[in-house]
């Protein structure tokens, strides 16, 4: 339960900064996706027997909707792609230390 | 048995996420609301936050600050140019017509951008329904330079869609003895396409609004001309915009 709190402050913060200071730094007009890199990082050092990383992917996702103009669940839906197909090809066809338990 | 249960467990969750979603989006303007109603201030300190991180940066780069400025005085002599060939013509047109009615001066809200919306053209500012605005209003800059358009509104905050956003698109004029009409319309990454163009163009002719459309007021500067080309009949270019986020401090909401 702390962990999914601390996950929603995380999370709330992360989106802010992402809408509000990147936009700043951006390279010939791309901005770099701190929330996804975020999800992408967690879900490749989690155990892939775990699946936290997926409830991140929901809550990012969400702060992401809350601030951007598409639907709400469309970030939610792509960050829980990227989460499950993560979790899916490391736990098929890659064997490194970070990922066994 | 044990699997029917767990089969009708699993249809009840998964109703339930739907059901959750579906209230979520048909709600998602006060879904919304509240979220902007608390994160304004956090943003607003965060933008600025991200404004001198990007000035630091730019330091660097030798004299940044002095192109910024150049830039800046540059787009006050555009508007002024284009303000006056604007009073040229309609000083031509008075002597024409006298019940000709004069520009009323704008109205202005002055607000602060928030944030950027992290896929398309949308900014938010600082500024919303308490304030007196509604959608549809004109933003602009200081120097007359068109932001773009108010389209959802909330208590204290306000999504603007920019000129550049893939949805834009607006009459305006190029600035000749005769006047050149045509439509522009926006790409999305700050880009925008001058379409439909009879008439010939050159390279960095400045684009100004039309009111023809009823979308924006007359003569605010939207961008340059660059990267022209031509089918059988028609011209069409890359407009570059004058309105650079990085740039924009202050900007103004046209009542």
């Amino acid at each position: 339960m702390i962990k999914a709190i601390l996950s929603i402050i995380l999370f709330y913060f992360l989106t802010l900064i992402q809408v509000s200071f990147m936009p700043h730094l951006a390279i010939y007009g791309i901005v770099f996706n701190l929330v996804l890199f975020v999800i992408v990082i967690w879900n490749i050092l989690e155990s892939s027997d775990k699946y936290f990383g997926l409830y991140q992917a929901i809550i990012a996702g969400f702060f992401l909707d809350i601030f951007s103009s598409h639907f709400i669940g469309y970030n939610i839906i792509i960050l829980l792609l990227i989460a499950f197909l993560l979790k899916f090809f490391l736990k098929r066809y890659v064997r490194i230390p970070l990922t066994k338990d | 048995m044990n699997s029917s249960i767990f089969k009708n467990k699993f249809l009840i969750i998964l109703l339930i996420i739907i059901l959750g979603f579906f209230l979520l989006n048909v709600f998602q303007k006060q879904v919304r609301g509240f979220f902007y109603s608390f994160s304004n201030p956090i943003q607003e300190q965060l933008w600025r936050a991200g404004d001198s991180t990007s000035g630091f940066f730019n330091s660097f780069g030798n004299s940044t600050a002095q192109i910024e400025k150049l830039s800046s005085e540059n787009q006050k002599l555009l508007q002024e140019t284009a303000l006056l060939n604007e009073l040229e013509q309609e000083n031509k047109e008075l002597r024409k017509a006298l019940d000709l009615e004069l520009n009323k001066d704008f109205s202005l809200e002055m607000a602060k951008i928030i944030g950027k919306d992290i896929s398309q053209d949308f900014i938010y500012i600082n500024k919303g329904l308490l304030q007196g605005l509604s959608e549809n209003m004109t933003v602009i800059t200081g120097e007359k330079v068109l932001v773009g358009k108010i389209v959802e509104i909330y208590d204290n905050s306000s999504k603007v869609m920019l000129l550049s956003n893939k949805e834009m698109s607006f009459d305006i004029k190029i600035q000749k003895d005769n006047n050149i009409y045509g439509s522009i319309r926006g790409n999305g990454n700050f880009t925008l396409t001058l379409d439909l163009i009879e008439e010939q163009i050159f390279e960095n002719d400045i684009v100004i609004t039309s009111s023809i459309g009823n979308i924006f007021p007359e003569a605010l500067l939207v961008g340059k001309v660059r990267e022209i080309n031509k089918n059988e009949v028609f011209y069409q270019a890359r407009v570059a915009p004058f309105f650079n986020i990085s740039q924009a401090e202050n900007i103004f909401i046209i009542k």
